[in-house]
């Protein structure tokens, strides 16, 4: 009962005869929201293995986020997450499949097909740039494929998102995220001019600065590794 | 069958049928109105018996040249008996596109014709079901015709 | 006094006035491009009388993203990163494909320790193919625990992979010219360790599904397709040898260094869905020999023989190169105008070829031996639609 009654959003308060939690009901449904959502089985093209299949299987375990019971059908879903190439043909039927999912639902792209178009991206007359051409999305996983663990860094990010809330908003609305974060006064161009400066330094190797170092860190006896 | 046996029996089949040049297996090419006799044959003369028909694609020869340009239908064949290969190529004027179809021939011609229908516009007599493989139905255009346009399309900038 | 059974067609036509037998009507069912059995976006237009299959009509092109008119603006080199995209579960068969096409147009030689890596790693892909195909048959046929069980043990494959090439899924690992990264010190142990775990649990795989009573009634004898009509339809791969007929390119064509081992090709008899499903079993076992014998000597040499930036150009003309994936046979046609770019390239995949197997062999059987045989012949969409 102990470990339970730390993880539910409240305050509880002991009484004669046991405990009262005291919580508002938005946070303790965001809770249970939150702790079980159901993916529906969406999957079309590489990301399918790892997001779906191997995210499901026995070493990356989806059930410890309580997501493992992925339904076929939208009705009985809530979370749609899409994994692979979304392509002109396939996008009306993605729409509807969006569109017969009961509300609160919640949109995952993941891979960079469904973020952007990946690796189809140029001279593709097919290839839709991004799952958030037709859909609001709510959390981004990159990768080609993400591994699971980055999925399931998606899933902590989602599961967070509604614990505070964030989810439920205007219908229709839908903004890139990396111009949606900037601050203000900053824009596109100087944020790449930083991190092109940034990658020359760090691929400027000092090599009597790195032979120092690893001559320092040779001589340098750690307890127990006297054998070694 | 090495490929000078092979190609000298093919002639002896179909006299107008000349040796392509610059390819790595044996290949000949066809002019279209012997093509589809000449493809019967193929299949069920017992020293060469093409039974199996790997693959039918079609190349847009109007990027290279004046004039309209062809396409040019490429048929690779196999055969399980014999182990010899074969490239079948006929050409076709590009502004009318018209072949005939080796579907009763082989199973799976029917719908790799399909694909070359749908991506070159190659229109295939006595088809029993022509229409598109993997565009919709109401799509404009050829996309892999070297004079495809399509606005949507994003070109990769230099 | 003597008790009449009645039956229900009895009963029904008692009740009808007109005395006709009870009329039926066929109909058409979509089995959608968003299904849990259909191994990605295919959609079947399926005309059932009452649940018996009549006709399968396949529609296709739900994840066609033109990869053919890609390659047309795109380098070999940057190709390969694309095949691998193909026919996600045999990726490194796919990167072999292309790059031994480049090769072989551009005369490139290459060295042994090349070549034996290449087949030493492409047999591992086959196991981990067969793996996954193996736990997602059971789980369209209603049992979960081999799902489970296959993606345990292909796991393994992936973490050996992950060390040497950087990625799970695709791996842009075999370029033209060579491999991308030489393998891992630990690759040769990891691997050795992985042939011993493997060997226990393929017998184990037996027990669970192959001697199941249920999978034996479901599979033998349903949708069978005889050589004739497999050879006709261009069928390759495990779903023609499962016919009878003998044809694998790693015997018939050998590349690689598969001249120099020795393994059998299994051969199945009828054409059943048992039949594909033994086949492939029997192919993990072979891979697992092949890898045997190639794992101790490894020769010495370089990973790469041409310089990794270098710009390949290919001479004038046509050529056609092919090999045996997971899957079947991948053959590569590139027409080359003597550019870095190919004028035209298609790609001959395995599964376009497999898939119109089901109009054939799914006639007249149910809805349930439907999806078992639509799983027997291991179709990957995407390798499909290209």
């Amino acid at each position: 009962m102990g470990m339970i009654t730390e993880k539910l959003p409240g305050y509880i308060e002991p009484v004669p005869g046991g405990s009262v939690l005291l919580t508002s009901m938005d946070k303790l449904i965001n809770w249970s929201r939150s702790n079980s959502l159901w993916p529906l089985t969406f999957g079309t093209s590489c990301c399918a293995i790892e997001i779906m299949m191997a995210s499901g299987a026995a070493r990356h375990d989806l059930a410890r986020f309580g997501a493992e019971v992925t339904r076929p059908s939208p009705r009985q879903a809530d979370l749609l997450v899409v994994a692979g190439t979304i392509v002109k043909r396939m996008a009306p039927r993605l729409r509807t499949l969006y569109e017969q999912m009961g509300e609160p639902r919640y949109v995952m792209a993941t891979g960079s097909c469904a973020i952007s178009g990946g690796p189809f991206i140029y001279n593709s007359y097919s290839t839709i740039r991004g799952a958030d051409e037709i859909l609001p999305v709510d959390v981004y996983v990159p990768g080609c494929p993400p591994r699971p663990e980055a999925f399931f860094y998606g899933i902590l990010t989602l599961q967070k998102m509604i614990k505070l809330g964030e989810t439920i908003r205007k219908p229709g609305v839908r903004k890139k995220p990396v111009l949606a974060a900037l601050p203000p006064g900053v824009t596109l161009d100087q944020i790449q001019k930083e991190m092109a400066a940034l990658l020359e330094k760090d691929a400027v190797i000092n090599l009597d600065e790195a032979n120092r170092l690893r001559e320092e860190w040779a001589n340098i006896k750690m307890a127990g590794n006297e054998g070694a | 069958m090495d490929t000078l046996r092979l190609l000298g029996a093919i002639t002896a089949l179909e006299p107008r049928a000349k040796q392509k040049e610059n390819t790595d297996r044996a290949a000949v090419e066809v002019p279209v109105d012997a093509f589809y006799s000449l493809m019967g044959r193929l299949k069920s003369d017992p020293q060469l018996a093409f039974d199996m028909l790997y693959t039918h694609t079609a190349v847009d020869w109007s990027a290279k040249g004046e004039g309209p340009g062809e396409f040019e239908l490429v048929y690779q064949l196999y055969s399980m008996t014999h182990g010899h290969y074969l490239l079948v190529s006929a050409r076709i004027p590009r502004d009318n596109p018209v072949a005939p179809t080796v579907s009763p021939i082989w199973k799976i011609a029917e719908w790799q014709e399909r694909e070359v229908y749908d991506m070159f516009g190659v229109l295939y007599e006595n088809h029993r079901d022509l229409r598109r493989l993997f565009l919709e139905d109401g799509w404009n255009g050829f996309p892999l015709r070297k004079d495809y346009k399509d606005e949507f399309m994003l070109e990769r900038p230099e | 006094m003597s008790v009449h059974v009645s039956t229900l067609e009895e009963r029904i036509r008692l009740q009808r006035t007109d005395g006709s037998p009870l009329a039926t009507q066929e109909y058409f069912v979509n089995m959608g491009p968003q299904h849990p059995s259909t191994h990605g976006v295919l959609r079947l237009v399926l005309r059932l009388d009452g649940e018996t299959v009549r006709e399968v009509i396949p529609v296709l092109g739900y994840i066609h993203r033109g990869i053919e008119k890609m390659g047309e603006r795109l380098g070999y080199r940057q190709f390969v990163h694309l095949s691998d995209r193909l026919d996600y579960l045999s990726a490194l068969s796919n990167n072999w494909a292309i790059s031994m096409a480049v090769e072989k147009a551009a005369k490139i030689e290459l060295n042994d320790r090349i070549q034996v890596i290449r087949t030493i790693v492409a047999e591992l892909q086959r196991i981990q193919s067969h793996q996954l195909w193996w736990g997602v048959f059971g789980m369209d046929l209603g049992a979960f625990t081999p799902f489970l069980y296959g993606f345990r043990d292909r796991e393994i494959i992936t973490d050996i992979f992950e060390e040497t090439m950087g990625s799970r899924l695709t791996m842009n690992y075999i370029q033209p010219g060579g491999l991308m990264f030489d393998i891992h010190p630990n690759f040769v142990k990891r691997t050795k360790d992985f042939l011993t775990y493997f060997k226990p649990k393929l017998v184990e795989y037996e027990t669970l599904l192959s001697e199941n009573v249920i999978m034996q009634e479901r599979l033998r004898g349903v949708g069978k397709v005889d050589a004739e009509a497999a050879v006709s339809l261009g069928c390759t791969g495990p779903v023609l040898r499962a016919s009878g007929v003998a044809h694998d390119l790693r015997k018939l064509e050998p590349y690689g260094v598969y001249d120099k081992v020795q393994f059998d090709v299994a051969i199945g008899r009828t054409g059943d869905c048992w039949d594909r499903y033994w086949v492939r079993l029997e192919e993990m076992r072979q891979s697992m020999a092949i890898i045997e014998q190639l794992i101790d000597n490894i020769p010495e040499g370089k990973h790469m023989v041409m310089k990794p930036a270098a710009k390949i150009k290919l001479p004038e003309g046509s050529t056609y190169t092919h090999l045996e994936t997971a899957r079947g046979i991948l053959g590569v046609y590139i027409v080359s105008d003597g550019s870095e770019e190919p004028y035209r390239i298609h790609l001959r995949t395995p599964n376009f070829n497999n898939l119109w197997m089901i109009t054939e062999a799914a006639k007249n059987w149910r809805l349930g031996d439907l999806v078992a045989v639509l799983s027997s012949l291991d179709i990957v969409v995407p390798d499909i639609d290209r």
